[in-house]
C-alpha cells in the first residue's frame, strides 16, 4: 500500500471512529439525563478534570460534554496524524502547514483569543 | 492493521492532551458559563429535546438532499420555532457541522475524490477566518447576527436558483499556476459518470485562498459550514472539478468548524440540552438523506427551497431589524 493511500485510509477511519464514539457518548449522556431526571449542569466550575475523571454516573452532563470534546478533537487529530505522515515522507512544506494550523488553534484556545 | 494502531494511538494522544492541557492552564473557569435550561420543569426539558431532535433530523435530511449544510435550515427553525437565542442556535449548529462534515469526509476521502493537499493548504485560511468570525460573533448583538444570517440565506437561495438555471456548466481543465505547481496541488479522480480518470490543475490559488478566508469568517460568525462560498470559489476561480470541490470543501469544514466550536464553547453558547439533540438529529438525518438522494430527483424540491430559503432569509432580516 503506498503512502498516500495509507494516509487516506487512516484519515477516513479516524474521522468515522471519532464521530461514532462521540455520538455514543452524547446518546448516553442524554439518556442518563432523562433517566436520572438530573437536569443540573454543574453550577460551579466545568473543568475537564470533571469531564474526564468525574463520576459519569453521578452527573450525566459529564458524559455529554466528553462527547462534544471528542467530536471537536476528531478533525484536530486528523491534522496531527497527517502532520506525522508528512514528516515521515519528508514533505516538510505540508508538515509545516499542518503544524501551523494546529498551533493557531491551540494557541488561540490557550490564550483565549476570540 | 497498522491503520488501527495509528488511530488508537491518536485517541490516546487526544485523551492525554485534554488531561494535561486542561490541568495546566486551568481553562476550567472559562467553561463555567455553560448554561443549561436549568429552571425548566423536567417535562418541558424532555419536550424541548424531542422538538430539537425532530427539527435537526428534518434539516439534516433536507440539507443532504439539497446539497446544503444542515445548519442553514436548522438555525432559523430553532430561532423561530423554539425561541432559542441565535448565538445558542449557531453554537449547536457548529458542533453539528463538525459531526456531519467529518462523517461525509470519511467517505469522500476513502473514495479518493478529496484533494487533501489542496484542502490542507486552504485550511490555513479557513481556520484563521473562523477564529476571526467567531470573535466577531461573541461581540455581535443578536439583531446584527440575525440580519447577516438573513443575507446569507438569500445568498444560498440565489446560488441554488442559479444552479437550476445553468444545470450543465462545461468544465475546462487548466494547468497549475506557479503556487499550485510548487505545492504540487493538482490531482486526479475517477469520475463514475464518465467512467474515466480525470486529471485537473489548480489555477489562481491565491484568489481561492483569499475567498476561503472570507468563507471561514462567515462560518465562524453564523455557525454554518460555509461550503456555499468555498465550492464556487474552487470550481469557478480555480477550475477544480465540481465533485472534487464539494469533497475538498467538506474536508476543510471539519477543522474550520472545530476552530469556531472551541470559541462558542468558551463563551458558553453550546448548551448541552440544545447541542446534543441537534448533533444527533443532524447526523442521523443527513445519513438518511445521503442514502435517499441517489434515488430521488431533487429538482422539484430545489425549486421549492429557492422560495423557502428566500422567505426564511427575509423573515430573519425582518426579525433582526426589529420589524
Amino acid at each position: 500500500m503506498d503512502s498516500v493511500r495509507f494516509l487516506e485510509l487512516m484519515v477516513s477511519r479516524l474521522l468515522r471512529t471519532g464521530v461514532l464514539v462521540s455520538g455514543l457518548f452524547m446518546v448516553m449522556g442524554l439518556g442518563l439525563l432523562w433517566a436520572t431526571g438530573d437536569a443540573s449542569c454543574p453550577s460551579g466550575v466545568l473543568s475537564v478534570d470533571w469531564v474526564l475523571f468525574g463520576d459519569p454516573f453521578l452527573e450525566p452532563s459529564h458524559v455529554l460534554f466528553l462527547g462534544f470534546f471528542i467530536l471537536i478533537g476528531t478533525p484536530l487529530l486528523r491534522i496531527v496524524a497527517s502532520a506525522t505522515a508528512h514528516l515521515v515522507e519528508r514533505d516538510l512544506v505540508f508538515a509545516l502547514l499542518n503544524v501551523s494550523v494546529l498551533l493557531i488553534l491551540v494557541v488561540s484556545f490557550v490564550l483565549g483569543v476570540g | 492493521m497498522a491503520v488501527y494502531w495509528v488511530i488508537f494511538g491518536c485517541f490516546l494522544v487526544e485523551v492525554l492532551f485534554y488531561a494535561v492541557f486542561f490541568k495546566i492552564s486551568r481553562l476550567s473557569a472559562l467553561l463555567q458559563r455553560v448554561i443549561c435550561f436549568n429552571g425548566a420543569p423536567r417535562g418541558m426539558q424532555l419536550l424541548f429535546t424531542l422538538y430539537a431532535l425532530t427539527i435537526a433530523l428534518g434539516s439534516g435530511f433536507l440539507g443532504a438532499l439539497l446539497g446544503l449544510g444542515g445548519g442553514v435550515i436548522m438555525v432559523p427553525l430553532m430561532v423561530f420555532l423554539l425561541g432559542v437565542p441565535i448565538h445558542m442556535a449557531s453554537g449547536a449548529s457548529i458542533v453539528a457541522v463538525v459531526a456531519t462534515s467529518s462523517a461525509a469526509a470519511s467517505v469522500y476521502v476513502r473514495d479518493e475524490v478529496t484533494n487533501m493537499r489542496l484542502g490542507m493548504f486552504l485550511e490555513l485560511a479557513t481556520t484563521l477566518g473562523a477564529l476571526t468570525g467567531a470573535s466577531f460573533m461573541a461581540m455581535a448583538a443578536e439583531s446584527l447576527l440575525k440580519t447577516v444570517f438573513g443575507l446569507s440565506l438569500i445568498y444560498a437561495s440565489t446560488v441554488m436558483w442559479y444552479q437550476l438555471r445553468n444545470n450543465r456548466r462545461s468544465w475546462v481543465n487548466k494547468p497549475n499556476d506557479w503556487l499550485a505547481e510548487r505545492l504540487s496541488i493538482g490531482g486526479s479522480y475517477y469520475d463514475e459518470a464518465r467512467g474515466e480518470q480525470i486529471s485537473y490543475g489548480v489555477t489562481r490559488t491565491m484568489g481561492t485562498f483569499g475567498i476561503s478566508y472570507v468563507a471561514g469568517i462567515v462560518s465562524g460568525l453564523l455557525g454554518i459550514g460555509g461550503g456555499g462560498i468555498k465550492v464556487p470559489a474552487m470550481n469557478v476561480v480555480s477550475s477544480v472539478p465540481m465533485k472534487v470541490a464539494v469533497a475538498t470543501s467538506n474536508f476543510m469544514i471539519g477543522v474550520t468548524a472545530a476552530a469556531s466550536a472551541l470559541v462558542y464553547i468558551r463563551h458558553g453558547f453550546c448548551d448541552g440540552f440544545v447541542t446534543a439533540p441537534v448533533v444527533l438529529g443532524t447526523l442521523v438525518g443527513s445519513y438518511i438523506g445521503a442514502r435517499v438522494t441517489g434515488r430521488l430527483r431533487g429538482m422539484f424540491l430545489k425549486r421549492v427551497f429557492v422560495a423557502v430559503l428566500l422567505l426564511l432569509g427575509l423573515r430573519m432580516i425582518a426579525s433582526g431589524v426589529g420589524l
